[in-house]
């Protein structure tokens, strides 16, 4: 060996020791800032920023947890990151059934109910690995440009009634925000609903699906489609109807026999944070943070006490609003947590027919 | 002395490969192996076929591949009527109309896949700009339906892969010699049957590879079939997005892509026994 290499392989010795003898007492350094830091993954769009005004500043402003917004909700991520061990995510905001089905998975690490005071919380969204953060409901969408003085279609069976109502529609490429809607336009009673009829469903679906004109698949379309005129009705979630129609749409909700579900706060499994997780659930859960969120999102808050805050006007856009709750059907979670794959199949395999 | 020489050669031209060979195993290889072996595990882990028994055994899989499949062939053939006189008007060309048409054609190529999939939506929607046209010069009455079904995915992809097809038919294209016709006419040939016997079989191999890399591109197509087709338009991919996704089914997944990587490989192998992977780049057999 030269006399250069000698030396250069020397060089690069000292150097990689020297390095790892200042890693060791950095590490804590490092441990420390992390948890100075929350990762939060959301759904994005309108929504994402409506908890950004409400939720993530504040609680920045009075922890000093800086918050690191993340988007949007991928199960698959989810998946793929607490497989691989390299869980990105400190929290997730998650539709309900994924409590159930994550969970099932052995994906979520438990909520810790010590740190969280839920005594004002509605008890169906607390729950073991998941807590619920917003109401929001599924509802029928209209063009007001299409039906300006209120003859559009009020409940399912009129939707599904394409001679009274003809036109483009579209509704969701997923069992999940359909099949309650095809059974009540079949005539199902709302207390009747579950558990499925799903043959019965499938063939209410039948009867429509040719004149579905557009299958969407995020939550943004719906409301975009019926923003350009490319339909007249649709299924959509009200938050986002909401914000095109303050943006000046010729859109409008019907609250008739909409389904009322929520979003849940979930931990990923070997997620870097989970303390901090907590502590942010712990501040959203509150009454005064709950009533913020109106402010920007008609989405209703988990949080009895939090109608104390919220102004009238706002609260009657709520779907958990009395007046809009008690013409809605409650979705069952522990169902579709159960049911969704079996019900994805069936459904693809009805879908290309 | 030559001998000596000839060793050294070897050794360091397999030494200079390696960096490449790693490079593909570990990022080519190992996760498509990782791939097949997902497609083959059962719950509990053990190895089984039931992902392939199922992708067989249930006919909205064959109905859904036997879809793509109608839906590429159009494309490539709608590409090729499209893209040959393209081509041709650019092989022909004076040099600097024909570097402008390559630009052209090349342009789009780098605006992003999304984008131009949504300006589509923008162009071919019931109030969109076409309908629009149409209606306001008084062709239609009512704004007819290009978006959402299988006009709006063939032509949104036809869009897309044109360049994929006039590129292999230029590059083959230009190494025929134009006064091949001209003699053909001579001999007392008409241009119809000049260029029905002379040309078109000369650029044969350019044909043939287009072909080939468009209809391998438009079966994996994702984007555009996602955002532009309706009901009847779902391709193997998008349904692999959903197992993936949304159902979590990686197993499942997996089966169905290592099908598509299968029927490629097939495709691929029919191409090579009877042109010659070779043609690609115009390279005469």
């Amino acid at each position: 060996m030269s006399s250069v290499t000698r030396r250069y392989i020397l060089k690069m010795g000292i150097l990689t020791a020297a390095g790892g003898a200042l890693a060791r007492p950095l590490s804590p350094l490092i441990a420390r800032a992390q948890a100075r830091q929350l990762v939060v993954c959301s759904w994005g769009g309108a929504y994402q920023e409506a908890q950004r005004k409400s939720m993530f500043e504040p609680f920045e402003k009075e922890t000093g947890i800086k918050i690191v917004e993340a988007s949007p909700t991928d199960y698959g991520k989810l998946k793929a990151m607490v497989l691989s061990g390299n869980v990105e995510w400190d929290l997730v905001d998650v539709g309900d059934r994924m409590v159930t089905a994550g969970a099932k998975d052995g994906l979520l690490e438990p909520m810790d109910y010590q740190m969280v005071d839920t005594r004002d919380v509605f008890p169906q969204v607390v729950q073991k690995y998941g807590l619920g953060t917003i109401y929001y409901s599924t509802i029928l969408a209209y063009s007001t440009k299409k039906y300006p003085s209120g003859n559009h279609p009020k409940s399912w069976a009129e939707f599904w009634d394409v001679k009274r109502f003809p036109g483009p529609r579209t509704v969701r490429n997923n069992p999940i925000d359909n099949l309650e809607f095809a059974l009540m336009a079949d005539g199902v009673p709302m207390d009747k609903i579950y558990p499925l009829d799903v043959e019965r469903a499938f063939k209410s679906m039948d009867r429509v699906k040719k004149q579905i004109t557009v299958w969407w698949t995020t939550g943004a379309q719906p409301a975009q489609l019926l923003a350009d005129g490319e339909v007249d009705l649709a299924t959509a979630w009200n938050g986002r109807i909401a914000t095109i129609i303050q943006q000046g749409a010729k859109a409008g909700i019907e609250w008739n026999q909409g389904k009322l579900q929520w979003d849940s706060w979930v931990i990923p499994k070997g997620s870097r944070n989970k303390d901090g997780a907590m502590k942010f659930i712990a501040f959203t859960t509150q009454p005064e943070i709950q009533a913020a969120i109106t402010k920007y999102i008609p989405y209703g808050p988990v949080n009895k006490k939090a109608f104390d805050f919220i102004d009238p006007k706002v609260a009657k856009d709520l779907p958990t609003h009395p007046e809009n709750s008690k013409r809605q059907v409650m979705v069952d979670t522990i169902y579709w947590g159960e049911n969704l794959t079996a019900l994805t199949e069936k459904w693809n395999a009805w879908f290309v027919k | 002395m030559s001998r000596h020489r000839a060793a050294v050669g070897r050794w360091e031209v397999r030494v200079l490969l390696l960096p490449a060979v790693a490079w593909l195993t570990a990022l080519f290889l190992l996760p498509i192996g990782r791939l097949f072996y997902l497609s083959l595990v059962g719950p509990g882990s053990h190895l089984t076929m039931a992902h392939y028994a199922k992708l067989v055994t249930e006919p909205v899989y064959l109905k859904i591949l036997l879809n793509t499949f109608e839906i590429s062939l159009a494309v490539t053939v709608l590409a090729l009527l499209l893209g040959y006189p393209v081509a041709f008007l650019m092989a022909t060309a004076r040099a600097s109309v024909a570097a402008l048409m390559l630009a052209c054609i090349m342009l789009p190529l780098w605006t992003s896949l999304l984008v131009r999939t949504y300006a589509w939506m923008v162009l071919l929607g019931r109030r969109g700009i076409i309908n629009d046209l149409l209606i306001g010069l008084g062709v239609l009455d009512e704004p007819i339906r290009l978006l959402y079904n299988r006009t709006g995915v063939t032509i949104g992809m036809v869009h897309v892969l044109l360049p994929f097809m006039i590129l292999p038919l230029y590059s083959v294209m230009r190494g025929i010699d134009v006064e091949l016709l001209k003699a053909a006419q001579n001999l007392g040939a008409n241009l119809r049957q000049a260029f029905l016997r002379v040309y078109l079989p000369l650029s044969l191999p350019g044909i043939a590879a287009g072909c080939l890399l468009v209809f391998v591109m438009a079966i994996g197509f994702f984007v555009t079939p996602a955002l532009l087709g309706g009901r009847g338009d779902m391709m193997i991919s998008m349904l692999i997005e959903n197992q993936v996704r949304e159902l979590l089914n990686w197993e499942f997944a997996s089966a169905l892509a290592a099908t598509l990587l299968a029927v490629t490989a097939v495709i691929l192998v029919i191409y090579q026994r009877f042109l010659g992977l070779d043609r690609m780049w115009g390279g005469v057999r």
